[in-house]
């Protein structure tokens, strides 16, 4: 599992709870199943979209940062 | 390398398959369970009235004006019909319903055991939804009905409730979700780690030292589904995250 699909993976289900924290809040209307679903789904997609890019991006920094150390300690 | 049939194992995905399985069984649901109520046709809906605590459910017509009350005390409902001369309705059953992702997570019925057909009547129903007070928060849908001998509505009404939970944050729902995303949200705050998965191990420079012949196997990076919390610098993931 790579470091963006880790975030992805992480990020659905950020979504997907946030969501209905949202209706807990008074924000969100879930009484109504087809439009819920709706919901959940389209927190679930923009949640894994930003999971992979965030975890894109830390995958990324993590191995500049190991293999700049790697390269310290190999000279 | 880690196995690609590990990936199946793992607990976030069998997660994800549930809610898959669980949102396809959702939208089976035939449409009668759904609870979709709709008045009848033929009877003018200003005829029927509904107060909630004295309230008419009406004014509570959409989310944003919905009635703030409290799932920890009683709410006395009053249903009351009253048709023009030559109508009769003859209700049996005054019932409230809250609903939740379209299921109706809260009923409450008043029968009445000898109904007589009638042009005007009232029927008193108290409810305490106390098995959801502290359970969930938030705006829901609720919808009361006349019910007739028959079975069939003779005419219902939505309305939406605000439920503030008890001390505003004591419901089991909201404190779940928030244990949920911070834990996924460290989780992918650790995603980086998984970066050096499936990479090959560095080859040693000129200057370092050789491997000894017949010594042990190169260290490769440990599956995701065995790594623990005490990782090394290695390469080795955390282990938060996964749900």
């Amino acid at each position: 599992m790579s470091a963006a699909s880790h975030g992805a993976a992480c990020g659905v289900v950020i979504g997907i709870v946030l969501v209905i924290f949202l209706q807990q809040v008074s924000y969100l209307d879930l009484s109504d199943l087809v439009p819920a679903l709706i919901d959940l789904v389209i927190g679930g997609v923009v949640g894994g979209v930003l999971g992979a890019l965030i975890g894109w991006v830390l995958g990324r920094s993590y191995l500049a940062r190991h293999s700049a150390s790697a390269a310290t300690q190999s000279k | 390398m880690p196995n690609r049939r590990s990936r199946f194992r793992q607990p976030r995905f069998t997660l994800v398959a549930a809610v898959f399985v669980l949102t396809a069984l959702l939208v089976n649901v035939p449409a009668p369970a759904r609870g979709s109520p709709s008045a009848a046709s033929n009877t003018p809906p200003a005829q029927y009235t509904v107060t909630w605590n004295g309230g008419d459910v009406s004014s509570a017509g959409s989310a944003s004006s919905a009635l703030v009350v409290d799932f920890t005390q009683q709410a006395n409902l009053l249903f009351s019909w009253n048709l023009t001369s030559p109508n009769t309705a003859d209700v049996s059953d005054a019932r409230v319903q809250m609903y939740y992702f379209g299921f109706a997570v809260a009923t409450r019925d008043q029968i009445l055991t000898n109904p007589v057909p009638r042009g005007s009547g009232t029927i008193p129903l108290s409810w305490t939804p106390l098995s959801v007070a502290y359970l969930l928060e938030g705006v829901y849908r609720i919808t009361a009905s006349f019910i007739a001998a028959n079975g069939s509505t003779l005419f219902s009404e939505n309305f939406y409730v605000r439920d503030n939970a008890p001390f505003g944050v004591v419901a089991i729902l909201p404190i779940v979700l928030i244990v949920i995303v911070l834990y996924e949200v460290y989780g992918l705050a650790r995603s980086g780690r998984y970066a050096m998965l499936g990479r090959a191990p560095k080859v040693a420079g000129p200057g370092a030292e050789p491997p000894k012949s017949g010594g042990g196997p190169t260290e490769t990076p440990p599956e995701t589904g065995t790594a623990g919390e005490g990782a090394t610098e290695s390469g080795a993931p955390p282990s938060g995250g996964s749900s």
